[in-house]
């Protein structure tokens, strides 16, 4: 710190600049081949934007590619995983945080013990689970491995909210003749809506990229999502990195728009939840 | 004996053997239930029904079934098959006695409240009871039929997987079958077999190092970033954190394959702008060098990460009272003392448990060594083992699996993985409220 008050204010502003635009190169030369012509990433001049303007690799990925249907593939799972997740985790979490039973305890640690193991240490127990259930090349066989994969720490993360909410509600509700269900629907699930937003997002957000999973379960070139579909592009036979940047750009554009606009309210909610801690 | 119960709670005996007798059968006899007996009393009826199934499974999960050479490969046994089917009839089996439990229970349960109001609820009040005492197995009933069939099922698997010899070439079923083999794997992995013991202990060091390096350069790339954004009132500080921010809204695969083809030895962006420039003469291998590898995928998974602290820290610092501040500097105190006695210390204590998530989270880090490096470049032992210079358990445990079809090693280390990370989920476990407030 000593050192930074020294140097002038101009040095500051230097420093970052210089830094930020380390931080942004990488996504410029995205964008920037994503209207260059030409196929592979060799090709390109090492300047963004030198090589000339096109629109052709987006027209490729509508017209030549299966793009639009990985993406509508990749919204089916993504909207389903979100919804049933935010249903089976918010039911789990109010038993949880509401009644008292014989395995409670055992139940909720081995909740967490669980969460620490990425899924596909049990690949190949699901691969033949699905087979079996005729899961395999479905996407609700997929939505069916994420949602369970999901369960263990955000039931957990919704049960800490939960226990905030002061019991003498459910009481009131209770005399008043409600049972646990319209009491988990009606007066729960409105005041634990921040958490359940969260949940929702992140449940939403994370199937867009995952890459084992589908590449394991979904086979035939219809049901491909676009994790699966922009890996094909770059891998080591060929290098088609500019319609891979066309349709990156695609997807990546409306997660930084919501990623900036909700920045203020992440820092927030981040401090508070360390501060709650 | 008839079968009404005596008020003063003497029938619980009585009532006690006939609920462990059959399932359901005290509910149909004395409590007048007829529907929720009916209900327990069909569900041990099937479990009857299945019990020559159940006993063919539970042997095939002994047995791994028998090599039948002469028959064609569709009629041979699948001991994969038979090892997951075992296990599922366990979990079913388990299952079963908990609803059996469940049952006994509510039983004793009903009878108390009949003792002290004197009648019997009979069907529609102990119906509404599905709303009242027995909510709890209603609502937890899809998150236990998913975590077992897809989380506790699929690992119980893995780790009995870890003591067969389900491996290629010799034991892929249904051509051949599987053995049990005790612990031969683990005495392979250390110590017996060299090369795969050297292998082993390359990655597991490389793991641990990669997690603490990934997670400490995050943090206080971070924290400096924060701190600068925070401390010297730039007008335009909200402009760098916009772009700062922009590496962690990216999806990680889109980044971590761009790098990949930024960094790439012969035709990558940054070595061609690097020799334009006449800053090196010939190309740097990012990628392909052991070392610098390593060091490459601990800088790019910065740039990715540091984002993530950076906005936490600003977080926290914003949320240390300016009183701290002005008493600390009535006090003398110099800008270097404000940060090192109050500003670290607070931030370090309240972000102290997402340090140790982002650690656990890195020890399972898939991503970000797959889609950069894949694992690559190859070393001595790789051809055997398929574990590259870069390669963490989790990535070699995807190795194992996809290319070499070495399940066995791979299901050892997926062991090993949870015995590396149980002590942290414990950890964490032990200082959330409600444990530490009795309520667990």
């Amino acid at each position: 710190m000593r050192i930074i008050r020294k140097v002038n204010l101009t040095v500051v502003i230097l420093f970052l600049t210089i830094f930020s635009l380390g931080v942004i190169y990488p996504l410029v030369y995205v964008v920037s081949a994503a209207f260059s012509p030409g196929n592979s990433i060799a090709s390109l001049n090492i300047i963004p934007f030198a090589d000339g303007f096109t629109t052709q690799h987006f027209t490729h990925l509508f017209t030549n590619t299966k793009y639009l249907t990985w993406f509508k593939n990749t919204l089916i799972i993504a909207t389903s995983t979100s919804a049933l997740t935010i249903l089976v985790a918010s039911l789990g979490a109010y038993v949880f945080s509401r009644f008292n039973f014989a395995v409670k305890k055992s139940m909720m640690m081995a909740m967490l013990i669980l969460q620490i193991f990425p899924s596909f240490v049990g690949m190949i127990a699901i691969y033949v689970i699905l087979l079996r259930i005729g899961g395999l090349d479905q996407l609700w066989g997929l939505v069916l491995v994420y949602l369970a994969g999901n369960i263990p720490y955000n039931t957990w993360m919704v049960k800490s909210y939960i226990d905030t909410i002061s019991k003498s509600l459910d009481e009131s509700a209770r005399i008043d003749g409600a049972n646990h269900l319209t009491i988990f629907w009606k007066i729960i699930l409105p005041i634990a809506k921040p958490i359940i937003i969260f949940l929702g997002i992140s449940s939403f957000t994370a199937p867009w990229m995952d890459f084992i999973f589908p590449k394991m379960v979904l086979r035939s070139a219809d049901k491909q999502t676009l994790a699966l579909g922009l890996f094909s592009f770059v891998t080591d036979k060929k290098n088609d990195f500019t319609t891979f940047a066309a349709g990156a750009l695609l997807v990546a554009i409306p997660f930084i728009i919501f990623f900036i606009i909700s920045q203020k309210t992440m820092v927030t909610s981040f401090g508070g939840a360390a501060v709650k801690e | 004996m008839g079968t009404r119960l005596k008020e003063d709670g003497s029938s619980k005996k009585q009532l006690l053997i006939t609920s462990i007798l059959f399932m359901g059968l005290g509910h149909l006899v004395y409590l007048k239930q007829s529907i929720k007996g009916a209900i327990f009393a069909a569900i041990e009826i099937i479990m009857l029904c299945m019990l020559p199934t159940i006993i063919v499974k539970i042997n095939g999960l002994i047995t791994l079934g028998s090599p039948h050479p002469e028959l064609p490969v569709k009629l041979r046994e699948h001991s994969i098959f038979m090892l997951i089917d075992g296990v599922m009839i366990l979990a079913v089996v388990i299952l079963f006695f908990a609803l059996y439990y469940i049952s006994i229970r509510s039983a004793l349960s009903d009878y108390k409240d009949f003792c002290i109001e004197k009648k019997l609820k009979g069907n529609r009040a102990s119906m509404s009871g599905l709303l009242g005492k027995a909510f709890p197995v209603f609502g937890l009933a899809p998150t236990v039929g998913l975590i077992v069939f897809f989380v506790i099922v699929p690992l119980v698997f893995a780790a009995c997987a870890a003591f067969t010899n389900y491996s290629a070439p010799k034991h892929i079923p249904p051509n051949n079958t599987v053995d049990w083999v005790g612990f031969d794997n683990f005495a392979a992995m250390f110590g017996g077999d060299a090369t795969w013991t050297t292998a082993l202990g390359r990655v597991a060091l490389w793991t641990l190092v990669w997690a603490i390096l990934a997670t400490f350069t995050c943090y206080f790339g971070g924290m400096i970033m924060a701190v600068v954004l925070l401390d010297n009132k730039l007008k335009i500080a909200p402009l760098f954190r916009g772009i700062f921010i922009l590496p962690y809204a990216v999806p990680s695969v889109v980044s971590m394959l761009v790098w990949q083809n930024l960094l790439n030895g012969s035709f990558g962006t940054v070595n061609r702008t690097l020799m334009q420039f006449g800053i090196i003469d010939k190309a740097i291998p990012w990628l392909s060098d052991p070392w610098l590898a390593k060091f490459t995928v601990v800088m790019i998974n910065l740039w990715a990460g540091f984002p993530y602290f950076m906005l936490l820290i600003t977080g926290t610092m914003t949320a240390i009272s300016a009183d701290l501040f002005e008493a600390a500097k009535i006090d003398g105190a110099g800008r270097f003392q404000l940060f090192r006695k109050i500003t670290l210390p607070l931030v370090l204590y309240q972000t102290m448990p997402l340090i140790i998530m982002s650690f656990t989270h890195n020890i399972n880090n898939f991503g970000a060594i797959f889609f950069l490096t894949g694992g690559d470049p190859k070393v001595a032992d790789s051809t055997i083992t398929s574990a590259g210079g870069t390669d963490i358990l989790v990535t070699w445990i995807y190795n194992l699996t996809i290319n070499l079809s070495k399940y066995n090693y791979a299901s050892v280390l997926a062991i090993m993985i949870f015995v590396i990370l149980a002590p942290f989920a414990i950890f964490q476990f032990r200082r959330t409220k409600s444990y530490k407030e009795g309520e667990l």
